[in-house]
């Protein structure tokens, strides 16, 4: 009809072929990104992961194996920003009914996914079948993963926060032993002696500790230092936050203690102690065990051991990399038994996670001779055993709000030197606001 | 991003063309000595603005033609290691940013089709055409120019999960071809087109849509140009919706890939930057060649900007 | 407006029910036809409009009153009490009066800078192409973009802006870590993003103020400063207060750049609205708590919206 009108001048017609060739080319764009391509006869599992750096690369080197050995699946990583972004996108992608096949989630979050129902349960029959039960795991992780009677989350680490430290320096210092270990630190007094020693060595600083901006920072050493005094921390939506306000103040003053310019560079974030430690600016590390790739790469010489029991019980804060099932409103059959093997995979060949750094969760690895000879990782093991996870709740965990409104009550205390006690209660505040709210992933109550 | 203010009727029709040669440069003004002191001040302090707005790009631009290393080194315009296009080598083969470049290419296109083809037949039914709830209808969609995108943030999500619309290309696409401003000024533009022709062309019995196509659209090619214009550069550059619209990595658009995704072997920052060169070369490329229409459409459409 | 042709349609119609049975019976044949035809061209539009614009408004006012999150639970009719809560949440607040913030700081910069750029520009000094190019370039980024390369900038390490100050003998600051400096590194990065609409906007307002009055001005011995205090300032009223109006509207909406900038991660001192309501529907999945603060919001520009219309009317008058 429209070809037959006459007043189309040649430049309307060349302009009609323009528009019919984009909106063909848009058409079929459209249709052929309907579904996704089936390359082989393989599943092909969307799998998401928030790790990044030496904790990427390595996963990156698990997955090309698992992908080289496998003839049932092929696993296509996504990586995303750490923390907030990860876990919003991933709610998101869920509650959207097209998430990945399986994806990395901290167990201390899976609190805010399972009761909503946005990740799917696991199969205990046929992760059994696989060889990974509750007989293959230190019982503290694999408890973790329940949520009511199911599991939801499956862990391939614990991931405790320890002390790294420059055998160099230190030993120029005199604080290493005849094994060529840390000698034993038991107080907080002979923490800061000790941390000085190092001074003198460095003349720069002693100990490297990145917290600026990053409440996740702050919150492992304080929760750490805080569980060191056996003080418990309860967080039950409808009540207020139960917690031991003395412990509180003694860990955050004691972090006020380390960060005088001295010991340890107020103004250091993340990636700057990163550097300090790796460039020998700073003699020790607290970090979690994650970092260990990037200083054997900068060939730092340097050991690590579990964060010293300063304040009478052992404890270190950790968290687990699980794997979950993000909710599919249909998933595959033949996806789902494929993810279930990838996972298996994964933990059994997670003594090269170990080599990131990561205690693995599964016992077959962390029980086998290689792994006693793994160093510097058999000598920080036992942290594990001691480890603390957040309180359980649906906003806690790693990366959460929670951890975020901890940084942002305590940063003041800590980089500008306010009130330790007044940080702590505003922190107290926000906490107890989120108690009274509506608890938007199970409103009929419960964590 | 495309909110208009209802009431800047008069500054949306006007018609800019800075790029004319400056008609009134102050040689031209009677009184005033073409190189005086003031000239070269003003010389001066312009140039100086011009750099203070063209170094942030450059360093970027410097940036994604660095080794690692040395972008990873102490700030320095010339790098030790010489410059290289290892960043973009990296980029364009790990595959995703020319996936998310025909994302953003295909979808821009679908909503500037569509947004230009529905906008002009209703402005043309408001500008020409008599219908009962004419009048009513016109006011209600001037008014919704003042909704703001970001409060339908969550509603909208709703609706795209109920339509099983999250994660799709239509999802991405059918939401943003909805811009009540764009109805107005091509109402506008079509209120002065001179009757007279589409009279003649009725008389040859043409009905109204050929009229509308073979008379009113040819003569109104310039709006056309600058709605087109503007609608591409806002869907190109869009972020919170389809932000919130996709998860699905290999349906992102650039801005929400290169926001979203990141390098499984940690921050890189030649990459990073070679990246957001290379997000912003086409509309870059395309402001170069057709500097005037690009800013003729901006400014014709796109009050209310960010 | 040329509704004259509608309004002689209305007023055929309202005749036809007096006139004789004939007319009335063609004149309502007519009638039936044109309504089809004008619904026909604007139904393709009006689909989409409802759909995705007339709907979600609705919809989102009743998901204000209900306790629906976003993983799909809940879904109660909760009454007033997610207003209540918003309007006694010190967070929204805050983040509001951050937001506030942001627009006052940020439009002083963006409405002068702008002026001086243009006022310049149009002196006609050479390279008319390359000013334009910088200034106006930014703004044609992605705020993806725009946000990475002055992150980049910011690198407490690596970036330029330390080795900048540095060179000056100043402590390297940590720009978008630090809760005291962040929302400020955000207002240059959009000054520098955005400027360049609203130089676009003074630079068409420039040229067109008639030269005839320069001229006048210049008989009547007016040197170059008092013709830019007593013509052009004066001509250029009615543009600035459209472009401090855009730029409120625009600000109020900030949400891409703090986002992007901080890396999806907020802090009492930089948190925006939209910001919260993001956070609160897609990190808190509060969809209903969400949708009351986004109207919260909505109602505020509106009545901005509103406020400026007598405003411009008054100074377009004038």
């Amino acid at each position: 009809m429209m070809n037959e009108f006459r007043l189309p001048t040649s430049a309307v017609s060349r302009r009609q072929v323009l528009l019919g060739g984009m909106a063909v080319l848009g058409a079929a764009a459209l249709a052929g990104c309907a579904g996704p391509a089936q390359a082989s006869g393989r599943s092909q599992l969307k799998f998401w992961h928030l790790l990044s750096g030496g904790d990427g690369v390595k996963m990156q080197g698990l997955i090309d194996e698992a992908n080289a050995a496998s003839d049932t699946y092929r696993v296509a990583p996504t990586v995303l920003a750490w923390g907030t972004p990860y876990y919003t996108k991933l709610a998101m992608a869920s509650a959207g009914g097209k998430a990945p096949d399986v994806a990395i989630m901290h167990a201390t979050r899976v609190a805010g996914y399972a009761p909503g129902g946005l990740v799917d349960p696991w199969d205990l029959d046929e992760l059994a079948a696989l060889g990974v039960d509750q007989n293959t795991f230190p019982e503290r992780i694999w408890e973790k993963g329940f949520s009511g009677d199911q599991l939801y989350s499956v862990a391939l680490d614990a991931h405790p926060f320890i002390l790294m430290y420059n055998t160099d320096i230190c030993d120029q210092a005199g604080l290493l032993g005849s094994n060529g270990q840390l000698n034993p630190i038991d107080s907080p007094d002979a923490f800061l002696d000790a941390a000085r020693a190092v001074n003198g060595v460095t003349g720069t600083q002693a100990l490297a500790y990145g917290y600026l901006g990053d409440g996740a920072q702050m919150w492992r050493l304080f929760y750490t230092l805080y569980s060191q005094q056996g003080a418990t921390m309860t967080v039950t939506p409808g009540q207020k936050m139960e917690y031991e306000e003395d412990a509180a103040v003694t860990a955050l003053e004691y972090m006020q203690a380390l960060l005088d310019g001295t010991i340890a560079n107020p103004q250091s974030d993340y990636p700057s102690a990163v550097a300090e430690f790796a460039t020998g600016e700073a003699g020790m590390f607290l970090t979690g065990v994650w970092e260990l790739p990037t200083m054997q790469q900068n060939e730092v010489p340097f050991d690590a051991s579990p964060i010293p029991t300063l304040f009478g019980t052992p404890a270190s804060y950790a968290d687990s990399h699980s794997f979950v099932l993000p909710h599919q409103d249909s998933p595959d059959p033949a996806k789902r038994k494929a993810v279930y093997q990838f996972v298996a995979d994964l933990l059994t060949s997670s003594f090269a996670w170990a080599e990131a750094g990561h205690v693995p969760a599964y016992l077959p690895v962390t029980e086998s001779p290689d792994y006693a000879d793994l160093e510097p990782q058999a000598h920080y093991a036992a942290a594990a055993d001691n480890i603390v996870y957040d309180p359980p709740a649906w906003f806690t965990g790693s990366g959460s709000n929670f951890q975020a409104d901890f940084g942002q009550a305590i940063q003041p205390a800590l980089l500008g030197g306010e009130d330790a006690a007044g940080a702590f209660r505003s922190f107290v505040d926000r906490v107890n606001t989120l108690l009274s709210s509506p608890n938007p992933v199970n409103p009929e109550g419960g964590v | 991003m495309t909110t208009l203010v209802g009431s800047d009727l008069d500054a949306a029709e006007r018609d800019v063309e800075p790029t004319k040669a400056p008609r009134r440069g102050s040689s031209h003004r009677p009184g005033e000595k073409p190189f005086g002191v003031g000239r070269i001040i003003a010389f001066a302090v312009l140039a100086l603005l011009a750099l203070g707005w063209l170094l942030p790009f450059l360093w970027a631009v410097d940036t994604a033609f660095k080794t690692e290393t040395d972008a990873a080194s102490a700030p320095s315009w010339i790098p030790s290691e010489g410059f290289t296009t290892q960043a973009f080598e990296a980029i364009l083969s790990q595959g995703n940013v020319p996936t998310w470049a025909f994302n953003s290419l295909i979808t821009s296109v679908a909503i500037t089709l569509i947004t230009l083809v529905i906008s002009s037949l209703a402005a043309y039914a408001f500008s020409r055409l008599e219908f009962a709830g004419r009048r009513w209808l016109f006011v209600l969609i001037i008014a919704s120019i003042i909704v703001p995108p970001q409060v339908l943030m969550i509603p909208l999500y709703y609706e795209m999960l109920t339509f099983r619309m999250v994660d799709t290309y239509w999802g991405l696409i059918l939401p943003q071809v909805v811009i009540p401003a764009m109805v107005f000024i091509l109402k506008k533009f079509f209120d002065n087109v001179p009757i007279e022709l589409e009279e003649a062309a009725r008389m040859d019995g043409a009905n109204r849509l050929r009229v509308f196509w073979s008379v009113v659209l040819p003569l109104s090619r310039p709006i056309l140009a600058s709605v087109a214009i503007f609608v591409f550069i806002t869907a190109w550059n869009n972020f919170l919706w389809p932000f919130l619209v996709i998860n699905d990595t290999s349906l992102m658009t650039l801005p929400i890939g290169l926001q979203t995704v990141i390098s499984a072997y940690g921050v890189q920052y030649a990459q990073l930057m070679a990246q957001a060169v290379l997000a912003a070369l086409p509309l870059v490329v395309v402001f170069l060649i057709f500097q005037r229409q690009v800013i003729k459409g901006v400014a014709t459409s796109g009050f209310g900007g960010q | 407006m040329t509704a004259t042709t509608a309004a002689q349609g209305d007023r055929s119609v309202a005749l036809a029910g007096v006139a004789g049975h004939d007319a009335a019976a063609s004149r309502s044949g007519r009638r039936r036809r044109d309504n089809l035809v004008g619904w026909g061209f604007v139904a393709p539009f009006l689909v989409f409009f409802v759909l995705f614009l007339i709907w979600p408004i609705l919809f989102g006012i009743y998901l204000s009153f209900t306790d629906q999150s976003l993983a799909g639970t809940g879904g109660n009719l909760v009454g007033f009490a997610n207003y209540a809560e918003a309007l006694s949440d010190p967070i929204m607040w805050r983040s509001f009066g951050n937001t506030v913030w942001f627009t006052v700081v940020s439009t002083v910069p963006l409405v002068l800078i702008a002026l001086i750029m243009a006022l310049l520009v149009d002196q006609g000094l050479p390279g008319q192409w390359l000013w334009r190019l910088s200034f106006f370039m930014p703004f044609l980024l992605a705020s993806t973009v725009a946000s990475q390369i002055w992150v980049w900038i910011y690198n407490p390490q690596l970036g330029i802006a330390n080795a900048v100050i540095g060179a000056l003998g100043m402590e390297p600051v940590a720009w978008l870590q630090d809760a005291d400096t962040a929302l400020y590194a955000i207002i240059v990065q959009t000054v520098w993003w955005t400027i360049g609409f609203n130089f676009l906007l003074y630079l068409a307002a420039l040229q067109n103020i008639p030269p005839q009055h320069y001229e006048a001005a210049s008989i009547d011995g007016a040197g170059k400063w008092r013709q830019l205090w007593s013509i052009t300032l004066p001509q250029l009223g009615p543009t600035t207060v459209l472009i401090v109006i855009l730029q409120i509207l625009a600000s109020l909406k900030l949400f891409d750049q703090v986002y992007q900038m901080l890396g999806g991660v907020s802090s009492p001192t930089t948190r925006s609205v939209v910001l919260y309501i993001f956070e609160s529907g897609f990190t808190g999945y509060r969809f209903g708590y969400s949708a009351a603060i986004s109207y919260v919001f909505f109602a505020i520009i509106i009545i901005i919206s509103v406020a400026q219309y007598p405003i411009t009317r008054r100074r377009r008058a004038s």
